[in-house]
């Protein structure tokens, strides 16, 4: 080869070398490009798609009752799922594992052949359950811990508490929906870098901010008072044949219920097969027209008018015609009657004479002081107001009539329960209310400080007294009677007002009694209300028994001590 | 003519041995190489130690997997590249037929009683290792083609020398490796092959000629198959599809743009995390792109580059045409590669699917690699031996 050639060759060697390099060059530019210039854009690709935003659950508050005792905990259980796509042979695995969930094998095939790799098969079964399921050990089958919330006393104040949604523990009833914010807590907030597996990354960033759990609430309630309520009010519908009842029994000094009893009732615990009608806590939430225990505001007006006094006599006339409506009095009893002998006598003749010298006017404002017609304002969902319509809606012929002793007006148990409780109180009236405390997550205790308003003189609310007690010694309220201690309280029974038909039923009523113990210085009251009794279907019969044993069985827990024989 | 191969200027090596300074030229050429290959292969372990440890966890056989497997077989490539250095280059030349009869014979065995993996059959099985034979292949081919043009140099301007060891080499292995199918490794003989023919006397016409034969079947080839002819597509509008073809890509400039300038850390890399498929094997770079950022991805360009240029003068100072066009063909395909990977897993270039040189993992071709580089260790020495040939 010549000179000139080996140059050549050289520049052809040297040119392969160049070339090589300048590709290095450009791929420099590249890196430089990426990984520099534009290597924001690709980095917040990649923390979108590795970032992951989770959401803790806060730890859901308990409920106890007065003493501590647990009516409503969160536990751990145990959810069984699918994932689908790793079960080969879902027909298998679906008659190897109905069984051991008590499951229709059917309903198993059917989560274990949907779509995606998340199938529900069981939620929240007990963890003995689920140890079977485990050591079964089928493919694509996983278990995950769900916090389920629990009624440890079942059906006992279902009503009251309420319960939660199964899904993500909302409360939807009672007190679980009413305190929801503070049972629930805040939820906490998990920023963690995962792979497309669900795996934390640990070299990514990973940011907690923990939930803070719910608070705990102490009820007014007391769990054994509770229970005799609930009790009794079952005996007195299997005694008297009713639909129904309710019963509230209060702390007239404070507010406090100490039971709020509802037939029939439901397990939270397994709301399965209930009718949702059963759901309603009806003391709070339904309305009835109370008849003869409203002669207590009545009388209480007329004491507070001061036009007449316990001792006032009064001619009763056989009978009173109002407008198209005549109105008689349903007991025998002399002719003249004291004020304290109206009461004793469930006179309705009286009643509607000392409501009429009143004039609607005070009457309904009365009425209103005694907090009718209005929300009594306890924590509770779906409270009703009642029906108290203002004085200038009363017809002029039998209206002052009809609510002098209890109709044309509509009221809950709960609001009868505390027209009682403030003449109990001295003619104070406590906003009721079921929390106690608030328990925060720290420890740190929140009591309830409730409303209170007088309503009339301290000496009105003991006249008054005085005469309830003669409606248990020596009236209608004859069963009331408690053993060792001086009682007082009202009879009712009215005809059961039918919404439906806006008419007033032939054949039911509702038969009521109200009443306080000890009468000198009531620590309770007890205010008992059945739906349709068939048999003793008065308040004296059918109710004032079923006052007796819930009082005592009070006075006993509250170790009140006897006053009497 | 043989005489006059030697690039260095005459009067300098005159100089040289009257005063009998022995030349240092050929050791720190050989420096020159063996300092980027000994890092670049330093670095791949620990890249794949980091990459492959995810996947070696939840395959279940312990996060040192891989990166045993890899030293293990470095340690076996460093056998080849110390026994390649010893043997001259006229042994070399001697054995390059056998050795690329034994390639090609390796070649129909994968073809006939190959594992088949991913859609290819590229892997002869014995025993605990497999042997990918298009690796051995490349080195073979390009030492067989630089023994012919070596010997034809002179004649290359006839058609029919020209054509006939182009068609022998470049030709059978291309299609036995296409069957497989592997591109890639088809391109990088082609690469190659046209440098070593730049590099000789054979007239632009034909290598022009050859260049686009060799592009146009290519082309035919990647339109002939649906998942190659993906990958170009994707490779063209890589952001359209995400998930899709781009979606490796996209995932490997998201780890090159995470690691920014100065990267996340050793071991901390994100895109390992089942983001991006084959990290430990073609997107080796991207790894190491996203743990050291932009000073360690253009640190392994520089490498390269002092790999290229080292590759380029032992070519340069070869004594003979052999050496010269075994060089050039040698560290063009080394560096080819390098740029075909980088350049694919940087979004400039179709995914090809070749390994990084050195740093990706692979035991076959760390071995083939290893030995190149003793074959251009051999020719450097060469160079030196005897001052002039």
């Amino acid at each position: 080869m010549q000179p000139g050639s080996l140059r050549r060759l050289n520049a052809r060697l040297v040119t392969v070398g160049v070339l090589l390099v300048v590709c290095w060059i450009a791929i420099g530019y590249r890196l430089v490009v990426v990984q520099a210039l534009e290597a924001d854009v690709y980095a917040d690709q990649g923390r979108n798609q590795r970032l992951q935003r989770e959401t803790l659950a806060a730890d859901r508050g308990k409920i106890f009752d007065r003493d501590g005792r647990e009516l409503a905990v969160t536990i751990d259980s145990v959810t069984v799922y699918a994932n689908p796509r790793e079960i080969e042979d879902p027909t298998t695995v679906a008659r190897l594992l109905a069984p051991l969930l008590r499951m229709n094998m059917l309903d198993v095939l059917d989560a274990l052949t949907t779509d995606g790799t998340f199938a529900y098969v069981a939620r929240q079964i007990e963890s003995a359950e689920a140890d079977r399921v485990r050591e079964a050990r089928l493919p694509g089958i996983y278990f995950l811990t769900e916090p389920k919330r629990v009624y440890p006393m079942g059906d006992l104040a279902g009503q009251v508490i309420g319960f939660v949604r199964a899904d993500d523990n909302v409360g939807l009833e009672g007190l679980e929906f009413q305190y929801e914010e503070t049972l629930a807590g805040t939820p906490g907030e998990l920023l963690v870098e995962r792979d497309p597996y669900g795996r934390t990354i640990p070299q990514g960033e990973y940011e907690v901010v923990p939930a803070e759990p719910g608070s705990d609430l102490v009820l007014t309630i007391k769990t054994e008072i509770q229970f005799a309520a609930a009790e009794a009010l079952e005996r007195a519908i299997e005694r008297t044949g009713a639909a129904g009842g309710s019963i509230v029994v209060v702390d007239p000094a404070t507010g406090e219920i100490l039971a709020m009893v509802n037939a029939p009732t439901f397990d939270p615990n397994d709301r399965s097969g209930a009718d949702p009608v059963l759901f309603r806590n009806r003391a709070v939430t339904d309305a009835f027209e109370p008849g003869s225990t409203m002669k207590l505001v009545t009388i209480s007006a007329a004491l507070e008018a001061g036009i007449a006094t316990p001792d006032t006599l009064y001619e009763i006339p056989r009978q009173l015609e109002r407008g198209d409506t005549t109105f008689t009095d349903a007991t025998n009893h002399p002719s003249e009657l004291t004020v304290t002998g109206i009461v004793a006598h469930s006179s309705n003749l009286g009643t509607i004479m000392l409501g009429e010298e009143l004039g609607a006017r005070e009457l309904h404002r009365v009425l209103y002081a005694f907090g009718l017609g209005q929300s009594t304002g306890l924590d509770f969902p779906g409270e009703t107001a009642g029906l108290l319509r203002t004085p200038d809606d009363w017809c002029e012929t039998t209206c002052i009539a009809s609510t002098s002793i209890g109709y044309r007006v509509s009221v809950t148990t709960l609001q009868m329960a505390m027209v009682f409780a403030t003449v109990a109180n001295d003619g104070v009236w406590v906003q009721p209310h079921l929390v106690r405390e608030i328990v925060d997550g720290r420890g740190a205790r929140v009591p309830v400080d409730p409303l209170q308003r007088r309503v009339v003189d301290v000496g009105t609310a003991r006249s008054m007294r005085a005469m309830l007690e003669e409606v248990v010694s020596g009236g209608t309220g004859a069963f009331a009677a408690v053993d060792g201690y001086r009682v007082g309280g009202k009879t009712g029974t009215t005809e059961k007002y039918l919404y439906d038909e806006q008419a007033y039923s032939e054949d039911d009523v509702v038969a009521s009694f109200i009443g306080m113990a000890p009468i000198d210085d009531p620590r309770v009251v007890v205010a008992v209300v059945l739906d349709s009794p068939q048999r003793d279907a008065s308040g004296g019969k059918g109710a004032a028994p079923v006052f007796s044993e819930v009082a005592l069985a009070a006075l006993h827990q509250l170790g009140v001590p006897p006053d009497g024989e | 003519m043989a005489t006059r191969t030697a690039a260095v200027p005459a009067a300098a090596n005159a100089v040289r041995r009257r005063l009998e300074v022995p030349d240092r030229r050929p050791a720190r050429m050989i420096v020159l190489l063996l300092i980027p290959v000994a890092l670049l292969a330093v670095i791949g372990l620990g890249a794949i130690l980091s990459a492959s440890s995810v996947l070696a966890i939840r395959e279940g056989v312990g996060n040192l997997y891989y990166f045993k497997r890899q030293a293990v077989w470095m340690g076996v490539g460093l056998v080849a590249l110390v026994a390649a250095s010893a043997t001259p280059p006229r042994v070399l030349r001697r054995l390059a037929f056998p050795m690329f009869v034994g390639s090609v014979v390796l070649l129909v065995a994968t073809l006939v009683i190959g594992t088949r993996a991913y859609g290819a059959t590229r892997w002869l099985v014995a025993g605990p290792v497999t042997i990918q034979a298009s690796e051995v292949a490349k080195l073979t081919t390009i030492l067989f083609l630089a023994t012919l043009v070596s010997r034809k140099e002179t004649s290359m301007h006839r058609l029919r020398d020209f054509m006939w060891p182009v068609a022998v080499s470049v030709g059978l292995v291309g299609v036995l490796v296409v069957l497989q199918p592997d591109l890639g490794t088809a391109l990088m003989v082609a690469f190659g092959s046209f440098a070593i023919l730049l590099a000789s006397a054979a007239p632009f016409r034909y290598i022009l000629g050859g260049a686009m034969f060799g592009t146009g079947a290519a082309v035919v080839t990647a339109l002939a198959s649906p998942y190659r002819w993906a990958r170009v597509t994707a490779f063209l509008d890589a952001g359209s599809d995400p998930l899709g073809g781009g979606y490796q890509v996209v995932q490997s400039l998201v780890a090159l743009g995470t690691g920014g300038l100065w990267g996340v850390g050793l071991g901390a890399s994100r895109a390992r995390w089942s983001f991006l498929p084959n990290a430990h094997t073609d997107f080796i770079f991207s790894i190491i792109g996203e743990e050291t950022g932009l000073a360690g991805s253009l640190m392994v360009v520089l490498l390269f580059v002092a790999l290229t240029v080292a590759g380029t003068l032992i070519a340069f100072r070869a004594r003979d045409r052999f050496g010269r066009l075994a060089a050039i063909g040698i560290t063009t395909w080394l560096v080819a590669q390098a740029l075909v990977n980088i350049g694919g897993v940087t979004g400039v270039l179709p995914i090809t699917g070749v390994p990084l040189p050195f740093v990706s993992i692979g035991g076959s071709a760390l071995l083939t690699e290893m030995a190149a580089v003793g074959i251009l260790i051999s020719i450097a020495r060469d160079s030196a031996a005897g001052g002039r040939p």
